[in-house]
């Protein structure tokens, strides 16, 4: 064929180890290769192309010669996927904010451009400069959940770089690891060099200036691990050895070297007004699932639901002032042109001052395309209330509760302290009110559920869609279900998780009692769906070779419907020997070391002990921002005031005392959090 | 008041990727930053009224882009636009413009013809050069030539010799100057069925030459014998470029 290129393949891309140091090198290294002449004409061949391509409106671009030290950040997931994240957005400012730092961006490709990659040589890439991923001094890969693992293989391995740690020297970046699958990073410890657990603002900085010092001192790999262990939140596998007893249970996780603490704590930072990123956010040139400029009200949360791992692990709740909620939104939308607005947390509508931020909000945007939009967990009149605030433009489409649990007492069991008829009245108070449709989330598989409250799902949903009907024929409800699954630092993390074959069970249950009802859809997840993320989850050291062995038989991308890796994970646990019921489907007793014993979320374990107890006898406990403190073990040591935004002296205003209106000017101020909460009842605004 | 301008815009380097689809956000979230006052549509979801007459596929680059935007209220046209222009990301950027008096012709009945450029990879040059310009000239010289499009609804069958008004191929050094590479430009008429220079390629040589490594939309206009009349700036852009190496 005429003007054909014929060898594909280039070698420059992916060169002997020997060659790759000169790239390492500190100020004036040379610029390694960039894959982007390869890479653009095998664009467009593939699905959804822009994703590869970088040039997004706030990309930074720095000199390779200019850094000398030099980070790739990663979502090991599609760019559609991870883009939104905040946290890499957070850690690429305030890298690329220092002199001398440089931080690129990087995703995963799908399964079509791996393949063309893997053909031609190609490795993992930047998107600002198309620079390979071998030629970096760290890459920190944040792990929302467990889905990630094989991904996070696959990456270092497509990037040239071993995926083994152990196999790895000076020539290869140092492999990280945070985000809330970081807290148990055990079934990763043979690939990744360190993981890096909680708020990743300060400590991001101090492994920047021991990588410097490292490289200026010539540090080999090993003492460049073992100074990285030093620094305060961060935990190096290889340092560590579990022991396990003769029964197969794990004895103690130690240090095998001195000086290192047999406890390692998280970092959490005091004061998020310090913090005040990502400011100038990337504006993606395709789609992806979250498009709009974010800004985190607050961190942490309280609420105390036993199936949150989020809301145990990112404890206490640290609050940004109304002001600079206000500020951000306004210099990021002028900067971004977002049309959307997200107010992001755990339970957004439980900022002490969301009323006022609402309404603030409101007033500038009142008359433009700007929309907000927070996510919130609560059921309550008062969320209703807010939802109306945020939509004075009259979208009123859709709105959000999450109940969890269909029986009052399984959601004291699980503490989502929300009253039936609490929920049937927020029902109310939304249909009247607009409102056309609802949708409810809901767990099975709880610990003690039953198949009461399993049908008390179904129930719940008639009487909502009987309210709703009352107010409209067309008016809808949704109940979204699905399978729950233990997580580590939790008060469930002692139960069992329910089979796929339970959950299918349960589910038809569910659907069966609903089936007469044609405006109640049922939105349910595959419940096998849950099973490599339960095993991972809890998994120890030994489950690490599973996770090898599942990546190499071609698991990629477990968290898609597109690519079913189910069977692989199967015949992966056979092969090394992973019994996932022992894993998954078994209840541990108080005595039992846990493999994230030796990592510290800040809450004690005999806390979550006595919290479990509490679960499966029902016994619900407040939130600690309105009733005393519970002692979970997280604010001793930290130098901060738990924001509440009631007591006396707090940083924060509390508004006068008005009942709870429709939002417009004459319905008088919104309540703050403190107000509603004043006789600490979690049973929301009534009027 | 509302007033129309109309612009010509290019989609060059990683830009080229943006699907039609994404287009449209990229150039509402610009127009927000730079301010300016763009009208939106009434309804339940208003959308800025930013209009594209074609889309462009994916990976195609261009300097013959064009769009239609309507304010709600006077701009000041050389620098909103330059603005705009700015924060636009790289690759996109706006090169001519023009305010639209009522009673204008639609945009789309300007654009009446494209010049297309395919440009090869330095590979064969010489063999590529000669085989491209024969059968150039035996299109030019015929009255039809059927070419089947094969998509994912079906076969189906076009008669490719209608649209073509010029081709022109030659042999021009590469950028570096190091070597020579293979150009064809050609300048198809826009009027249904859409002939795409795919179309054009599978007619002169199917299955015979690679894949060209670029392919640009240069500019759309009125075509003439030996090109096109570019329709908002009004200059001639020539099918024959003057780096020409006259085929056989």
């Amino acid at each position: 064929m005429l003007g054909a290129v014929t060898d594909v393949r280039s070698d420059a891309l992916l060169p002997a180890r020997a060659q790759r140091s000169v790239h390492r090198g500190g100020l004036g290294a040379p610029t390694p290769p960039s894959v982007l002449d390869v890479l653009e004409p095998l664009l467009p061949e593939v699905r959804k192309p822009a994703q590869y391509v970088g040039g997004e409106h706030n990309m930074v671009t720095r000199d390779w010669a200019a850094a000398d030290v030099r980070w790739l950040l990663c979502y090991p997931d599609t760019y559609e996927v991870g883009q939104p994240n905040q946290g890499i957005q957070i850690l690429y400012e305030i890298l690329n904010g220092r002199a001398t730092t440089l931080a690129e961006r990087s995703y995963a490709p799908w399964l079509d451009l791996e393949e063309r990659m893997r053909e031609r040589g190609i490795p993992t890439f930047s998107l600002e400069h198309h620079l390979p991923l071998w030629a970096f001094d760290v890459f920190a890969v944040t792990l929302p959940h467990e889905l990630g693992h094989t991904n996070l293989l696959n990456l270092l391995d497509l990037g040239g770089v071993p995926h083994r740690s152990a196999l790895r020297d000076e020539a290869d970046p140092i492999v990280l690891v945070g985000g809330h699958a970081a807290f148990n990073p055990e079934p990763l410890a043979p690939f990744i060099d360190a993981a890096v657990m909680g708020d990743g603002e300060e400590v991001v900085l101090e492994i920047d200036d021991v990588v410097r010092a490292a490289k200026r001192d010539g540090l080999t790999r090993a003492e460049l691990l073992r100074a990285l262990a030093d620094v305060e939140g961060v935990y190096v596998p290889a340092l560590y050895e579990p022991r396990y007893t003769d029964d197969g249970r794990l004895s103690r996780t130690v240090p095998v070297a001195t000086g290192l603490p047999t406890l390692v704590p998280k970092r959490t930072v005091q004061d998020l007004e310090e913090w005040p990123y990502p400011q100038r956010q990337i504006v993606p040139m395709t789609e992806t699932v979250h498009e709009r400029f974010s800004v985190e009200i607050f961190r942490g949360c309280t609420r105390g639901c036993r199936f949150c791992q989020a809301g145990m692990i990112t404890r206490p709740v640290r609050e940004r002032r109304p002001e600079t909620v206000q500020r951000l939104v306004e210099q990021g939308v002028a900067d971004t042109g977002f049309e959307e607005v997200g107010l992001l947390s755990l339970s957004s509508a439980d900022h002490s001052a969301i009323g006022p931020i609402a309404r603030a909000l409101g007033d500038t945007y009142e008359g433009t395309v700007t929309s907000l939009s927070l996510p919130s967990t609560r059921v309550d009149a008062f969320n209703v209330t807010l939802s109306n605030e945020l939509t004075r433009n009259g979208r009123r489409s859709g709105l959000t509760f999450a109940p969890e649990a269909g029986s009052e007492r399984m959601r004291a069991v699980i503490n989502k302290m929300v009253s039936e008829e609490d929920l049937l009245r927020t029902a109310q108070v939304a249909y009247s009110q607009g409102w056309r449709h609802i949708k409810l989330y809901f767990m099975v598989g709880l610990p003690t559920e039953t198949d009461e409250d399993v049908a008390a799902i179904a129930e719940l949903g008639i009487a909502v869609y009987r309210i709703a009907r009352t107010h409209g024929k067309a008016n809808k409800v949704t109940l979204s279900v699905g399978g729950f699954v233990p997580k580590p630092h939790t008060p469930f993390q002692w139960a069992a998780q329910d089979t796929p074959e339970e959950l299918q069970r349960k589910l038809a249950l569910i659907r069966q009692l609903i089936r007469t009802h044609d405006g109640i859809k049922l939105r349910t997840n595959d419940p096998e769906e849950g099973v490599i993320e339960g095993l991972l989850a809890r998994g120890d050291r030994r489950v690490a070779a599973a996770v090898e062995r599942a990546w190499q038989l071609g698991a990629r991308f477990d968290g898609w419907h597109e690519v079913p890796t189910l069977d692989l994970w199967r015949r992966a646990m056979d092969e090394t020997g992973v019994e996932l019921a022992w894993y998954s489907q078994r209840e541990r007793d108080e005595d039992e070391v846990l493999p994230w014993d030796h990592l510290d979320s800040g809450l004690e374990k005999g806390w979550l002990w006595e919290d479990w107890q509490d679960a499966r006898t029902a016994v619900q406990l407040d939130d600690c921002r309105w009733s005393p403190c519970y002692d979970c073990g997280v604010c001793p040591g930290l130098d901060l005031v738990h924001d509440t935004g009631y007591q006396p002296g707090a940083l924060l205003p509390v508004m006068p005392s008005a009942p709870a209106g429709l939002g417009g000017p004459a319905a008088g101020s919104l309540p703050t959090s403190a107000e509603r909460y004043a006789a600490g009842s979690t049973r929301g605004v009534t009027r | 008041m509302s007033v129309r301008y109309r612009v010509r815009w290019s989609k060059e380097g990683r830009t080229r990727f943006v699907s039609a689809r994404d287009q449209s956000s990229i150039w509402e979230r610009a127009i927000r930053r730079a301010d300016l006052p763009i009208a939106y549509s009434e309804g339940f979801t208003p959308h800025a009224r930013v209009s594209f007459p074609d889309a462009l596929p994916v990976g195609v680059a261009s300097t013959g882009e064009y769009a239609e935007l309507t304010f709600a209220a006077p701009i000041r046209a050389d620098d909103d636009l330059a603005r705009l222009s700015a924060t636009l990301p790289e690759g996109m950027d706006i090169l001519t413009y023009t305010e639209v008096p009522a009673g204008a012709p639609k945009l789309a009945s300007l654009l009446r013809a494209t010049l297309w450029e395919l440009v090869w990879p330095p590979v064969d040059t010489t063999a590529l050069t000669t085989l491209l310009g024969r059968r150039c000239a035996t299109m030019l010289a015929a009255t039809s030539h059927e070419v089947v499009r094969h998509r994912h609804d079906g076969d189906r069958t076009l008669d490719v010799r209608p649209a073509v008004v010029s081709l022109a191929v030659a042999t021009g050094p590469t950028p570096d100057g190091a070597g020579a590479r293979t150009t064809l430009r050609a300048v198809l008429r826009n009027d249904a069925p859409t002939i795409r220079p795919a179309d054009l390629l599978v007619a002169l040589c199917d299955g015979e030459v690679a894949s060209p490594a670029l392919v640009r939309r240069v500019a759309q206009g009125v075509p003439t014998a030996d090109g096109l009349v570019e329709a908002l700036g009004g200059e001639l852009e020539m099918v024959r470029t003057d780096v020409v190496v006259e085929a056989a």
